[in-house]
């Protein structure tokens, strides 16, 4: 469903993304986790379509992003930490106004609105301008436009900002639901415990390199320490950060060759 | 997921955005009216005035034109020309500008990228938006210059169809050429050559421009006998405007025929227009989304637009090493006596955001430069300024044109200052430097920052004018009084009428508080220059008695202590008793 292969983006001198390759199945639920800057969210750009990278390849669902985005958008949900809505309309009409981005027909705008909203708690809302509402429920309409039109992948940057516990709860078992029928779920986040609780593998990035990907219990192993993913998460971007610093010192050790 | 047949009947992406975005629209016109009726009624008196004096103005300028013996068609033809061309540019650089940030700075772009619609129609839609954005303020400037040409001119009923259309097709093309500008600037800013050749185009055209318009001062000899010998030269120097590959050349050349009862002529430079509309309409509705994406790809990739440069790269590393020590500017700060450390605090957090935030300094820039330029031109003026009737007037109105100049810049950027605190009252409204002090700060800083631009502006003026010491430090102290009320006014009902859950000053002030800060502001500059001009001991006002003309100064005082002290003690108050 998601193929990453030697995906590099620079932005100068910086690299954000260094050769990750990474396979995503159809029906996974794929966490990424990373420090701050780590290039969680470059890579998130780049499925999405909103930036090229510098080199390698992004399929989802066998379509290449850059040779055909708009096969690509069509089978692609995405809801951003801070996601855009149209302020002035109230949610109902943005929920239609998405469907029919989708190409659905009002028979499939209203089972699927039927399903959604008020599984999400949103029927109170739905009369009201976007503008008005809470961050919270800005968040719950996002994720139920996303899922409208039944995404194959369904790609999240932070998506539990905002969130009170109770929707948190929900939007976690919609996930998973959709997940097991099939849907790809590519989530990043800061939050461990719903990494821990909800995927069935973890990536971290670190530096913009992928350094671990697995199952809880691989990624403990890789990390060899024991117990929460918290430990696993530390103990990896710390010998990475390590790993990085001596890299660098053995570079100015380097003695200067020239040749006359 | 659904019938073929269904489907059909769903609108296109184009046809579903232009749909909310009318519907968006229409709420925020419904929420306006709705918020402030006397924003809505400020609007409409200021709509209306301005299309009844514009018009007005234009109609007597032309017939003004028109009695110039044996030339006034021609001159009132070549105005037409210049007046076209220089809104063509005009249009052109707005909407390079409106077209760069619309489709590359946008949150809706970079949303609608991530959702199943062509590049080619997002591009669509933002051109579109772009070019209204971008037109309609000349929309407003060319329908009363229309409007008054046609009268003037006695054209027939149909030429009032015309126009609309005219003026329709011609904003197109300046539309086309701004985003395709937009477009490669965005694709290639960062490249070093790309770079090198805007700065030496820009640095050329600025070379060429100056010496071909240089001012030549005219003295009285000239000016009563070699008249036809002056205007061959003026009709000389603005001879480009008739270029047969301009845009504007068409349009106005279509107007002028029309006007004329040449119809055919007309006609054909309509069609001329029409066929270039067409064929640059289509190549930006069907073939430009693809550099479009690519574009938006490379502005959402960069870095830093300098980041091609070694000097640059260095200049960053160096900054990164971080040495613990106050800034520049909070040294500066610490020279000026009596600051409490946590007021400093405050000034210096102000300074900087300002500072930082191009679009707030850039519009002050804008507006001052534009007003600096009038003045160093006033130089060239030396048959005029030495009639003391002129010097006289001139004076007032360059008081005039400052006084409003700061009371845009006090209702655009002083009135939400303390409404911008509110998002921020956790740690401001919180701490021991108390909210009053907060408001108090916050003048004192805005005060400082006025008097740096408006003394030295109307000092220079004076100086232009050759006014005696005497009159120049008259004007400055009148300067110092309205800008201390100005800034007070707007503090003070800033504070009377906060908006604590924007962040964006803009909206802030397009509500009530604002609009009524921008009136009162208004009425106070116009009555205090009439005030002073009644009182004025030089010229002019030589039928008052000096009784009425202190009685000027008088209604100075009392009119600036009501607008100015008053609303701030009130402000004061209010802040005092705020519950957050």
């Amino acid at each position: 469903m998601i193929e990453l292969k030697n995906l590099v983006k620079r932005f100068g001198d910086l690299v954000a993304v260094n050769d990750i390759s990474l396979t995503v199945g159809r029906g996974e639920f794929f966490a990424v986790l990373g420090p701050n800057a780590a290039g969680k969210t470059t890579t998130i750009k780049i499925l999405t379509a909103l930036i090229k990278p510098t080199s390698g390849t992004a399929h989802i669902c066998g379509f290449d992003v850059q040779q055909q985005p708009l096969e690509v958008r069509r089978r692609l949900a995405y809801v951003p930490d801070f996601p855009f809505l149209y302020d002035k309309l109230t949610p109902w009409e943005f929920l239609r106004f998405t469907g029919q981005i989708f190409r659905m027909d009002e028979e499939a705008i209203q089972r699927s609105t039927r399903e959604l909203i008020p599984r999400f708690n949103l029927e109170p809302y739905l009369r009201q301008p976007i503008e008005g509402l809470s961050h919270g429920t800005r968040q719950r309409v996002a994720i139920v436009s996303a899922l409208m039109h039944a995404p194959e992948v369904f790609i999240l940057d932070e998506p539990m900002v905002g969130l009170d516990p109770h929707h948190t709860r929900v939007v976690k078992d919609v996930l998973k639901e959709r997940s097991l029928q099939g849907m790809t779920v590519f989530l990043s986040t800061h939050q461990l415990s719903i990494a821990e609780e909800m995927a069935d593998r973890i990536g971290i990035i670190h530096h913009g390199r992928l350094i671990a990907v697995g199952t809880r219990d691989e990624l403990r192993r890789q990390s060899g320490s024991d117990g929460a993913l918290e430990k696993s998460f530390l103990a990896l971007t710390a010998q990475e950060a390590n790993f990085v610093e001596e890299k660098s010192a053995l570079k100015d050790r380097e003695p200067e060759i020239t040749i006359a | 997921m659904s019938s073929t047949a269904h489907t059909a009947n769903i609108p296109t992406p184009f046809r579903l955005l232009l749909r909310i975005h009318l519907l968006q629209m229409r709420r925020k016109f419904r929420s306006a009216r709705d918020q402030s009726s006397l924003l809505v009624g400020a609007l409409i008196v200021f709509l209306t005035g301005y299309t009844i004096l514009a018009s007005g103005l234009f109609y007597r300028a032309l017939h003004f034109a028109g009695r110039f013996p044996g030339l006034g068609e021609m001159l009132i033809e070549r105005m037409i020309y210049l007046l076209f061309s220089f809104l063509f540019l005009l249009l052109l650089f707005s909407n390079i500008v409106i077209g760069y940030t619309n489709l590359f700075r946008n949150k809706e772009t970079a949303f609608l990228i991530t959702l199943p619609i062509s590049a080619q129609d997002i591009f669509r839609w933002k051109f579109l938006e772009s070019a209204l954005l971008a037109s309609w303020a000349f929309l407003l400037l060319i329908a009363p210059l229309l409007g008054a040409y046609g009268l003037e001119q006695n054209a027939p009923w149909h030429f009032y169809l015309l126009g609309p259309v005219l003026i329709a097709l011609f904003i197109v093309l300046p539309a086309v050429f701004g985003c395709w500008v937009a477009i490669t600037i965005a694709r290639h800013l960062d490249r070093r050559l790309f770079q090198l050749l805007t700065v030496l185009v820009v640095l050329l055209t600025f070379i060429g421009l100056s010496a071909y318009w240089k001012p030549q001062v005219l003295d009285e000899e000239n000016l009563e006998t070699r008249v036809i010998s002056v205007l061959d030269r003026l009709l000389t120097k603005t001879r480009f405007s008739q270029f047969p590959f301009l845009p504007s050349y068409w349009l106005s050349s279509g107007v002028l025929h029309w006007v004329e009862g040449a119809l055919s002529a007309a006609v054909f430079f309509v069609l001329v227009l029409l066929s270039n509309v067409g064929f640059f309409g289509l190549l930006a509705f069907t073939k430009t989304g693809r550099f479009f994406y690519s574009a938006l790809s490379a502005t959402h990739s960069r870095s830093h637009v300098l980041g091609q440069w070694e000097w640059f790269r260095n200049w960053t590393a160096l900054r990164r090493q971080f040495h613990y020590r106050a800034g520049a500017m909070e040294y500066l700060l610490r020279l000026v006596p009596r600051l409490e450390p946590d007021t400093r605090a405050l000034l210096l957090k102000d300074m900087r955001v300002f500072w930082r935030d191009t679009a707030q300094w850039g519009q002050t820039l804008v507006l001052f430069a534009l007003i600096g330029v009038y003045i160093s031109n006033l130089r060239y003026f030396t048959q005029q300024l030495a009639n003391p009737f002129w010097v006289h007037l001139i004076s007032y109105m360059n008081l005039a044109a400052c006084s409003l100049n700061l009371a845009t810049l006090t209702t655009r950027f002083v009135f939400p200052q303390f409404s911008l605190e509110g998002k921020r009252l956790w740690i401001v409204g919180l701490a021991p430097l108390g909210l009053v002090r907060v408001v108090k700060a916050k003048l004192l800083l805005s005060i400082t920052a006025s008097l740096i631009v408006t003394l030295p502006l109307i000092w220079i003026s004076c100086d232009m004018l050759k006014l005696p010491l005497a009159q120049k430090f008259y004007f400055a102290g009148a300067i110092i009084v309205m800008t201390f009320t100005l800034n007070t006014l707007a503090i003070g009902l800033g504070a009377l009428y906060p908006n604590m859950k924007e962040d964006q000053p803009s909206k802030i002030v397009s509500g009530f508080g604002g609009t009524f800060c921008l009136v009162l502001s208004f009425l106070y500059i116009v009555a205090s220059v009439l005030l002073l001009s009644f009182g004025s001991p030089w010229g002019g006002m030589d039928f008052l008695t000096p009784n009425f003309k202190v009685l000027g100064w008088i209604g100075f005082a009392v009119l600036s202590v009501a607008l100015g002290w008053l609303p701030y003690r009130w402000g004061l108050h209010r802040v005092a008793t705020f519950e957050h």
